[in-house]
């Protein structure tokens, strides 16, 4: 896959939308690249909930244009609803049917062959760990076994691209790994997949791309990898052999080094450029007598990007 | 097609397993059996405590007379029991975004009102013609004298069920338009009732479906031309509130 470019599924331009005066949407637009897991994070209130539901054709919006595989969705939902899947945060159910018979219901209304559509739900009832439960009434399942239960609805009829809403929010430790695991398979089958999670971990395992939603307007939509580079801190924590001796002296003299503290055998270097000090830190410290022990770039992981982006407010996009 | 496939079985499923049917089955076929059974008992009760001349209006029922009796509560409690059992038919699926999943996976709406309609409509007729014929039967073994006779009954029978038919699109419809149930309840049972009063109006009383009602008392009298505007706009209002309907949830945000 690398170098070749993928091409765009999802184009989103200046979409819009209000309920009554309150504007939640402020003309956000992005891409969603195919076979790709695009994540969606952002607070609370932020309006990815709202953003997913338009992009379900749940929701109506005032303006902009949304493009799924190069065709406009307001002209071809139905036509275009038949590729996608969507897990809401809460999925509600009717709770007098069993997992069976809902999965039935979804299938019918999806327009699945019944004899297919039978051996696909007994599949996907093993698949969300629920085959034992398949017979037992919703309304007695717990919260994460609703969501196990939306998300065989959502891919009962093997959709190209997946909406998921907090899929893992109401699962515990272990159904979040397996839901993780789900979708690195949903992935490797090239599905693409729109998470939207506050579980920045779960993010960070899985997205390709990640776009950070504040207030109705996009702060930020990079690729994963180039965010770490961007938001690397140009921080490297050494540790010697032996305790320090010159060696802080001979690093200071150095023009790209912005300060040093040392402790003990240890020291933290602030560099004015990372990518100088990335090439030569190296090299200097492979001079010295005081052996290396330890050596890293101090990294900043998803959450302190996010927190830093939206505390700024700092808007990229 | 699939979505009504779908919606139909649903609407199956729920109205067994939420006892809809039992509630229905109570509003309509359990005055059948009651009322005549009261209307037989009453003077028996109230022997001791009535003066005679009072007691003889009790004691000269005849079946035309049970068998109005039985009208009556249809229109009245029969209806009460019809809104508040089905008054959140659509309402309530928005509200609690039961529409969510379905509608994502590209749910017809007009597949989704037909089939609850259709549904409601078959079953509200078959309680309406087993209560009309329980009645009928009870009143037949337990009185005397009067013009009843099976054909009255099912006209009658016919009557009611295509005004409850009207009903139950408007119902329909109202619930369509609103998130919380009780207010198209409360609206629909406004205008069932409210509409009775353009009964004594005769110039306009054959053009609204209240006439219905007032003709499935009027025993012994079959078709006639007044008729006829009933019917039409009967089956019109049938077919407007069902199109609304479905407009308004294509419309609809149901997330």
């Amino acid at each position: 896959m690398a170098g070749r470019k993928k091409k765009n599924l999802i184009k989103v331009a200046d979409l819009k939308k209000s309920y009554q005066r309150l504007e939640v949407l402020k003309g956000i637009s992005f891409d969603v690249k195919k076979g790709s897991v695009f994540g969606f994070i952002g607070k609370n209130g932020a309006g990815k909930t709202t953003t997913m539901n338009i992009l379900t054709g749940l929701l109506r919006f005032e303006s902009g244009q949304i493009l799924i595989n190069g065709m406009d969705f307001l002209k071809n939902k139905i036509e275009l609803l038949k590729s996608i899947g969507y897990l809401p945060e809460n999925p509600v159910f009717y709770e007098y049917m069993n997992a069976y018979e809902y999965l039935n219901f979804i299938g019918e209304i999806t327009g699945l062959k019944t004899k297919k559509l039978n051996f696909d739900i007994l599949h996907l009832l093993k698949v969300v760990n629920l085959k034992i439960q398949a017979k037992r009434r919703i309304s007695g399942y717990s919260r994460g076994m609703k969501q196990r239960l939306a998300l065989a609805a959502a891919i009962i009829h093997e959709p190209d691209i997946l909406f998921l809403d907090e899929p893992a929010s109401a699962l515990d430790p272990e159904g979040r790994l397996e839901m993780l695991a789900l979708l690195e398979e949903l992935k490797r089958r090239g599905k693409t997949i729109f998470l939207s999670t506050h579980i920045l971990n779960d993010a960070e395992r899985v997205c390709d791309e990640v776009c950070i939603i504040e207030e109705g307007r996009i702060l930020l939509d990079e690729k994963l990898s180039d965010l770490y580079d961007k938001y690397i801190q140009p921080v490297f924590d050494i540790e010697f052999e032996k305790e320090l001796t010159v060696e802080t002296e001979i690093l200071n003299k150095l023009s790209w080094v912005e300060s040093i503290k040392a402790c003990g055998k240890i020291i933290n270097l602030s560099v004015n450029n990372i990518k100088i000090g990335r090439a030569e830190i190296l090299k200097v410290l492979s001079g010295l007598d005081n052996y290396v022990t330890s050596f890293q770039i101090r990294k900043s992981s998803l959450e302190d990007i996010f927190i830093n982006i939206t505390n700024q407010g700092r808007k990229v996009k | 097609m699939r979505s009504f496939r779908a919606y139909f079985k649903k609407e199956f499923k729920e109205a067994a397993r939420n006892y809809k049917y039992l509630i229905l089955a109570v509003g309509f076929i359990f005055w059948a059996l009651l009322d005549p059974l009261m209307l037989k008992l009453l003077p028996l009760i109230l022997k001791a405590s009535l003066p005679v001349e009072l007691l003889s209006q009790f004691t000269n029922i005849n079946r035309d007379y049970a068998f109005l009796n039985l009208l009556k509560d249809l229109f009245q409690v029969g209806t009460l029991f019809f809104v508040f059992s089905l008054m959140g038919i659509i309402s309530s699926e928005v509200s609690k975004k039961k529409l969510v999943l379905p509608y994502s996976r590209g749910l017809k709406p007009e597949g989704m009102v037909l089939a609850k309609y259709i549904h409601y409509a078959i079953t509200v007729s078959i309680f309406i013609f087993a209560a009309f014929l329980t009645n009928y039967f009870y009143v037949k073994s337990l009185f005397n004298s009067g013009v009843l006779s099976i054909q009255i009954v099912l006209w009658s029978c016919f009557l009611y069920i295509l005004y409850f038919a009207v009903i139950l699109a408007l119902l329909l419809y109202m619930s369509s338009l609103f998130k919380k149930s009780i207010i198209p309840g409360l609206l629909v049972l406004a205008i069932v009732y409210g509409f009775n009063f353009f009964n004594q109006l005769s110039l306009i009383r054959n053009y609204l479906p209240n006439y219905l009602i007032l003709r499935a008392a009027d025993l012994g009298v079959f078709f006639d031309t007044s008729l006829i505007p009933t019917f039409f706009i009967s089956v019109f209002l049938i077919a407007i509130f069902i199109f609304l309907t479905i407009i308004r949830m294509k419309k609809i945000d149901v997330a």
